[in-house]
């Protein structure tokens, strides 16, 4: 069955890794790559909560949870419209390509697909900042963590600005995937500064 | 902005008093939402009840506005007499009042809500207007770094910061306020 629940936070763990493998409906990767996001995000609040001496900490926690809960509504949100694109491609393979109409429907849905994992990779760069912060002035003894979380929403945004490029099937120069692949870069060019330096 | 915004609300009910327009003027902007969140979210109200609770809460307190024993106890009093308006409406409407004032858990919490929204509103207007703009834009309109950096054309390593620190800002007026 697939997920429609509107809170993927209400199920365990155990069922939502489980759900993840079931089938190829949502979640999907893309509702994986926000959720990658939210973990990186709470990862930064923790190291945040940890750095009593950090006088920017709670400032820094508060965003840290705001990108999280946005993380995870992304997910909700990309289950959704992956769901939708699926019934679309499976509903042109089953008409095949001579309705225009239902051509442009699928296209629709897929750009559709596109929007939340434009988001997710943009949600990933700002993880990305806040875990250099957090490594840069939280609690040494939390740096690695901070790292970690940096390496996690750089893996999230590259993740999800892939699917970006999947689903609007379009060149580099489309505006979207470049707003995409560039808080990828951006996340990515801050997870190996930290990495590199917490070696 | 008016210049009775930055009136605290026992200046603001001193000069109602003195029958100022502009300060009646205030008083309405300042806690009209205020009436309108207890009486639709904490009461759960129709528009329509909600308006008449509305109106009637700002008639009492232009009519009633000397009653007030403590001028900055303004906000409790408007608070009073919305709840009391809005068990009024639910009477007439033969809907379920709850006993000796006592709402129900849920509607507790909205209230509480409204309350603590309320109160954030106020130690907002109290920062610089930089920072009532960044929070507005990451918390309100959930603009990523990117683009606040952007459309403020200020580095973008620096907006986290920047907000750390306006929060840190916002924490120390509400600790004032109370």
């Amino acid at each position: 069955m697939p997920l429609t629940t509107d809170d993927y936070l209400d199920l365990r763990l155990g069922e939502l890794l489980d759900r993840l493998s079931a089938d190829g409906l949502a979640p999907g990767a893309g509702s994986a790559a926000a959720l990658t996001v939210a973990f990186a995000s709470r990862l930064v609040a923790m190291v945040a909560r940890c750095s009593l001496a950090w006088e920017e900490a709670a400032g820094v926690r508060a965003q840290a949870n705001a990108i999280s809960e946005r993380a995870v509504d992304l997910a909700h949100t990309d289950g959704r419209a992956w769901e939708d694109a699926l019934a679309a491609l499976r509903d042109a393979e089953a008409g095949g390509d001579a309705d225009p109409r239902r051509s442009f429907s699928l296209e629709q849905k897929l750009e559709a697909a596109a929007a939340a994992p434009i988001e997710i990779a943009s949600l990933g760069a700002d993880v990305a900042a806040l875990a250099a912060l957090a490594g840069e002035h939280g609690d040494p003894t939390y740096r690695a963590d901070a790292a970690a979380a940096a390496a996690l929403a750089a893996g999230g945004s590259a993740a999800a600005a892939h699917l970006v490029r999947v689903n609007l099937g379009v060149r580099t120069t489309d505006p979207r995937l470049a707003r995409a692949l560039a808080s990828e870069r951006a996340a990515h060019d801050v997870a190996d500064r930290m990495l590199e330096s917490n070696r | 902005m008016s210049r009775y915004a930055s009136l605290s609300d026992a200046e603001l009910v001193r000069s109602c008093r003195e029958g100022v327009s502009e300060a009646w003027n205030e008083l309405v902007e300042r806690y009209s939402r205020y009436v309108y969140a207890i009486a639709v979210r904490g009461f759960r109200l129709s528009d329509e009840d909600a308006e008449d609770v509305f109106q009637d809460v700002f008639t009492r307190i232009y009519t009633r506005l000397d009653s007030l024993r403590d001028d900055s106890a303004l906000r409790p009093w408007i608070a009073q007499l919305t709840r009391r308006r809005c068990l009024d409406a639910l009477a007439s409407k033969g809907r379920e009042v709850p006993a000796d004032d006592v709402l129900a858990g849920e509607e507790t919490a909205d209230l509480t809500e409204v309350e603590e929204a309320f109160t954030i509103r106020e130690a907002l207007s109290g920062l610089p207007d930089a920072c009532q703009d960044i929070l507005d834009r990451f918390f309100t309109r959930d603009q990523s770094y990117k683009t606040i950096a952007d459309e403020l054309e200020i580095p973008s390593g620096t907006i986290a910061s920047r907000i750390a620190r306006c929060l840190k800002r916002l924490r120390t007026e509400l600790e004032e306020t109370e």
